[in-house]
């Protein structure tokens, strides 16, 4: 009986040993396919500068871009690095990041790999607040620079495709150029009225449309609003007479809800694009929507 | 899949050296934690780790391990001395208690809405730990071997009868304040990269499932241990692999081995 019960131990942990062993093998070969093909391995932090720089890469075929593994929250702000990412970035040539104090893990990655290049998509671009918000992509023009700052960096990891990476960002830039025409055509409409917003990344899209902010309120993942921030909210709108409220819809919708029953303010659910499909256009898309919103909304003022 | 390609990152050794460190620990406590219907105290233990940073913010101690320690041990031990005195159940007492202090540290950190800087605590982090970390690991290692090995039989006495034991001339009151405050220091140490929310099942799972298949204390201890380890290293392999967070990982497989030894202790019937 005894010898048994040592002998069912010692089976049970080996048939769980191997079973693990086999699901991770094949989930192991299942990445590893992805990842043969060889050339420059980018590495790109999250959403927005994945989706940018999927853009600049184009069909190059000498280069594997990846972005760390997706955050479920949306925002990095909170972000921790999983072994995954760990060995992702240890095979890495180039880390491109946003920048501007949003990768709170960057110091951590700098020293597990310093000679891994780490290029920031906002270098030399002008951020509101400093250090408190980078979310430069929500700004069409910003986001444009980010894109160019993002080919330069490519283009210094592979010098042989340096123009083609340049012509493919100056093709990008093109089309969201014509996102910044709209936007100016919005901002006719739009300019001096004042806005509250429920996150700080709208604090861009307020700056592009030349809206007056009265008041930023940032909900986000894990957040929870106080009785008192909601009616400073409502106070805020009522005493500045605020028409129109920029809204997070996901982490956002039952402060808007509640706005919009309480005043007669209008709320506009925009898009703040940090999650969404892997497709090399959803930027433009995201943007565009985010601007048939305003203009629905806007015009109605 | 290169067997061994983990160990050229520093951060992995740190993890499987720890690992072999606090998982006998946890194997070995969670005996006398199962034994004494204590699992609803050391999760409250963990829980209270909140409260600890939240209090170190406060004091503007820069190292808030030391503050979650302090803290711990203040919690451990009041904690012991209300339910020992008090005539509600004790579940009802360290549900109080804990819940008391989520809300105070919830309170304190997510004033502002800051939140999301301390939620990495709850799911823990295995970038955490430091070679420092070890040391305080290892130190914790020789303190609790030390005391299993003077202290095993006058615990196990407490904790079948006081007055038995008070009869025996043990110190019911230091004994059951030791144990507290090393399960309080065992649970600090590993909470930063094991995370609160699952803390405590790595500390009961594994006595549990030896509980399920052990005929006596030799046996309850030797497969607490071993189950402990096997899915403290399985855990981290496999979460180093496919992605996950290490400290879930690990419990899974402390959660299987219960089921299969659940299983197994009803029909050989144990």
């Amino acid at each position: 009986m005894k010898k048994n019960k040592y002998l069912f131990v010692f089976c049970m942990l080996l048939a769980i040993a191997l079973a693990s062993g086999i699901f991770t093998r094949t989930y192991l070969g299942l990445e590893k396919r992805q990842r043969e093909l060889s050339g420059v391995h980018v590495v790109t932090s999250f959403y927005p500068v994945y989706i940018a720089a999927l853009n600049v890469v184009g069909d190059s075929k000498n280069v594997t871009l990846a972005n760390l593994s997706e955050p479920q929250t949306g925002c990095l702000h909170d972000y921790q690095l999983t072994p995954q990412d760990m060995i992702l970035l240890s095979g890495a040539d180039l880390f491109l990041v946003n920048g501007g104090g949003i990768e709170s893990f960057l110091a951590d990655v700098g020293k597990a790999y310093p000679n891994l290049a780490i290029a920031k998509a906002s270098k030399g671009i002008e951020l509101l607040e400093e250090g408190e918000n980078a979310h430069a992509w929500m700004d069409t023009r910003r986001y444009s620079e980010m894109v160019q700052n993002i080919a330069t960096a490519l283009g210094q990891a592979d010098p042989d495709n340096q123009e083609y990476y340049q012509y493919n960002a100056d093709q990008y830039c093109e089309k969201i150029q014509e996102l910044t025409e709209q936007l100016e055509e919005v901002r006719a409409v739009a300019q001096g009225k004042p806005v509250v917003i429920l996150h700080e990344a709208y604090a861009y899209v307020a700056q592009e449309l030349g809206m007056q902010n009265m008041y930023c309120l940032n909900l986000d993942e894990e957040r929870q609003v106080s009785a008192r921030e909601a009616a400073e909210v409502m106070e805020k709108i009522s005493t500045h007479q605020v028409s129109v409220v920029l809204v997070e819809e996901l982490y956002g919708k039952d402060l808007g809800n509640a706005i919009e029953s309480e005043t007669d303010a209008k709320i506009c659910y925009l898009d703040t694009m940090v999650r969404g499909d892997y497709e090399a256009d959803s930027y433009l898309r995201a943007v565009q929507k985010n601007i048939d919103v305003l203009r629905g909304i806007l015009e109605h003022i | 899949m290169d067997g061994f390609s983990w160990l050229q990152y520093g951060f992995m050794k740190y993890a499987f050296l720890a690992v072999l460190i606090i998982t006998p620990l946890l194997g070995l406590m969670g005996t006398m934690i199962v034994n004494r219907k204590m699992a609803f105290f050391s999760d409250a233990l963990g829980h209270s780790a909140l409260t600890g940073i939240a209090i170190g913010v406060v004091l503007g101690v820069g190292n808030a391990d030391i503050s979650m320690m302090v803290f711990a041990v203040v919690f451990a031990l009041l904690l012991n001395q209300i339910s020992s005195k008090i005539s509600a159940s004790k579940d009802t007492v360290i549900s109080v208690f804990s819940s008391c202090s989520i809300a105070v540290g919830l309170a304190i950190l997510s004033r502002g809405g800051n939140f999301s800087k301390y939620s990495g605590i709850l799911v823990g982090d295995i970038l955490s730990i430091t070679p420092e970390e070890i040391i305080y690991l290892g130190l914790m290692f020789v303190v609790t071997m030390v005391f299993w090995l003077f202290g095993f039989n006058k615990l196990l006495a407490v904790s079948l009868n006081r007055t038995l034991a008070r009869s025996r001339h043990i110190s019911v009151f230091w004994m059951e304040n030791l144990f507290a405050v090393l399960t309080a220091l065992i649970v600090m140490v590993s909470i930063k990269w094991i995370g609160i929310l699952i803390i405590n099942a790595l500390l009961i799972l594994p006595a549990a499932a030896s509980g399920n298949i052990s005929e006596n204390m030799r046996e309850y201890h030797f497969f607490s241990i071993l189950f402990s380890m096997f899915s403290g290293i399985t855990g981290l392999l496999v979460s180093y692999y496919v992605n996950v967070a290490t400290g879930p990982a690990i419990v899974i497989f402390a959660s299987i081995i219960y089921f299969i030894t659940y299983w197994w202790g009803r029909r050989n019937h144990v």
